[in-house]
C-alpha cells in the first residue's frame, strides 16, 4: 500500500509539473498581449508579460518541486550534492 | 472512416428553452445525472443497508475511501480544514464517477469538456478568494508577496504572484480536461484503426485498446486525485498564507 501511494504521488507530480509551466507563460502572454492592445504600446507589455510569466512558471515548478522533496531537504540543490556526494564515495 | 473526435460532438436529445435560455437536454447532461446517481446511490446504499462494527464490502469501500479524503484534507489544509471535507469529499467522489462513466463504451465523458472543467475550477478558485477574505481581511493581500523577499524585489514580486495565481485555476481545468480528451481520442484512433484494417492485423490495435483502456482507468482515478489534492492545497494557501 505504502509503495502504492508513492507511486500515486508520483504520478501527481509528474502530470502537475508540465502544465503548471505552460499555463503561466501563457497568462502572462496573454496578460501582455491585452495590455498592450489597451494602451497601444506593442511589442513592450507582451515582452514583459512573457518574462513575468516565464518567471512565475519556473517558480511554481520549483515550489512544488521543493514541497515534494523527502522531509530533511530543504533545498533541490542540497539534494543535487548529496548524490554527488552519494556518488563520489 | 469517422473523425477520432466525433464522439466529442453534442448533439440535443430532448429540445428544451427557457425563457431564450437552450436548456437543452444531451449525452453529458445525462451522464453527469447518472454519475450524481450513482455517488448518491452508493452511499445510501451504505447507510440504508445499517452500519455495522464489521464492515460489509460496500461499507468498507465507503469507509477507505473516506478515510483516504480525510487524510488528504488533514495533510493539506490541516485540522481545520475538516468544515471543507465535505466539499472536497463530493468532488472526488463526483470526478471519479464521472471520469470512469466515460469509460463505458457508449456513454460520455462530461470531464473531456472544457466548459466542465472550468466551471469548477473557477468555482474552486472564487471559493478560495472568499474563504481567504473572510478569514483574513484586508490581510490577505501579503499572499501576494512570498515571506523573506527582499524589499527591492517586491515590485517584481507582485506580478508575477498574480500571473502564477491566475493560472491555478486555468492550469487545474487544463489539466483534467486534457488528459481526459487526450486519452479517449488515442482510443478512438486505435479502435477506428481496428475496424478499418483486415482481421488477421486488426487484432494488433484491438490489443492495445484493451490495455489503453486499463491505462485510461488509471488515468481517470489519478486525475480525479490531483484535481482533489490541489483544491485542498489552493484552500490550505489560503488559509495558512504560506
Amino acid at each position: 500500500m505504502a509503495q502504492d501511494s508513492g507511486f500515486r504521488e508520483g504520478m501527481g507530480i509528474a502530470l502537475r509539473l508540465g502544465v503548471e509551466l505552460i499555463v503561466a507563460t501563457f497568462i502572462g502572454v496573454m496578460m501582455g498581449y491585452a495590455l498592450d492592445k489597451f494602451f497601444d504600446t506593442r511589442p513592450w507589455f507582451l515582452v514583459l508579460g512573457v518574462l513575468f510569466g516565464g518567471a512565475a512558471g519556473s517558480l511554481n515548478v520549483y515550489r512544488i518541486a521543493t514541497a515534494s522533496l523527502p522531509g530533511d531537504v530543504k533545498d533541490p540543490l542540497d539534494l543535487q550534492k548529496n548524490n554527488k556526494k552519494q556518488k563520489d564515495r | 472512416m469517422e473523425s477520432p473526435l466525433h464522439h466529442f460532438e453534442l448533439h440535443p436529445i430532448i429540445h428544451l428553452s427557457i425563457g431564450g435560455l437552450d436548456l437543452s437536454i444531451n449525452k453529458a447532461v445525462i451522464a453527469m445525472w447518472i454519475g450524481m446517481a450513482i455517488v448518491f446511490g452508493l452511499f445510501m446504499l451504505v447507510v440504508r443497508g445499517g452500519l455495522s462494527m464489521v464492515p460489509g464490502k460496500i461499507q468498507s469501500i465507503a469507509e477507505i475511501s473516506l478515510e483516504f479524503i480525510k487524510g488528504m484534507v488533514k495533510e493539506f489544509i490541516g485540522d481545520e480544514g475538516m468544515k471543507y471535507f465535505n466539499f472536497v469529499g463530493s468532488l472526488f467522489f463526483f470526478m471519479v464517477c464521472c471520469n470512469l462513466i466515460g469509460l463505458i463504451p457508449g456513454s460520455y465523458t462530461i470531464t473531456s469538456q472544457l466548459v466542465v472543467t472550468g466551471a469548477f475550477a473557477i468555482c474552486i478558485f472564487i471559493m478560495t478568494l472568499v474563504i481567504g477574505f473572510s478569514k483574513h481581511g484586508g490581510h490577505f493581500f501579503s499572499i501576494l508577496v512570498p515571506p523573506g523577499v527582499p524589499k527591492l524585489m517586491i515590485p517584481f514580486m507582485v506580478p508575477i504572484e498574480v500571473i502564477s495565481m491566475i493560472a491555478r485555476p486555468i492550469s487545474l481545468s487544463v489539466r483534467l480536461f486534457a488528459n481526459m480528451t487526450a486519452g479517449h481520442t488515442v482510443l478512438a484512433v486505435l479502435f477506428g484503426l481496428a475496424m478499418s484494417a483486415p482481421v488477421w492485423l486488426g487484432w494488433l490495435p484491438f490489443g492495445f485498446t484493451v490495455i489503453i483502456n486499463g491505462l485510461e482507468m488509471a488515468i481517470a482515478l489519478i486525475q480525479a486525485y490531483i484535481f482533489t489534492t490541489l483544491t485542498c492545497v489552493y484552500i490550505g494557501d489560503v488559509i495558512k498564507l504560506h
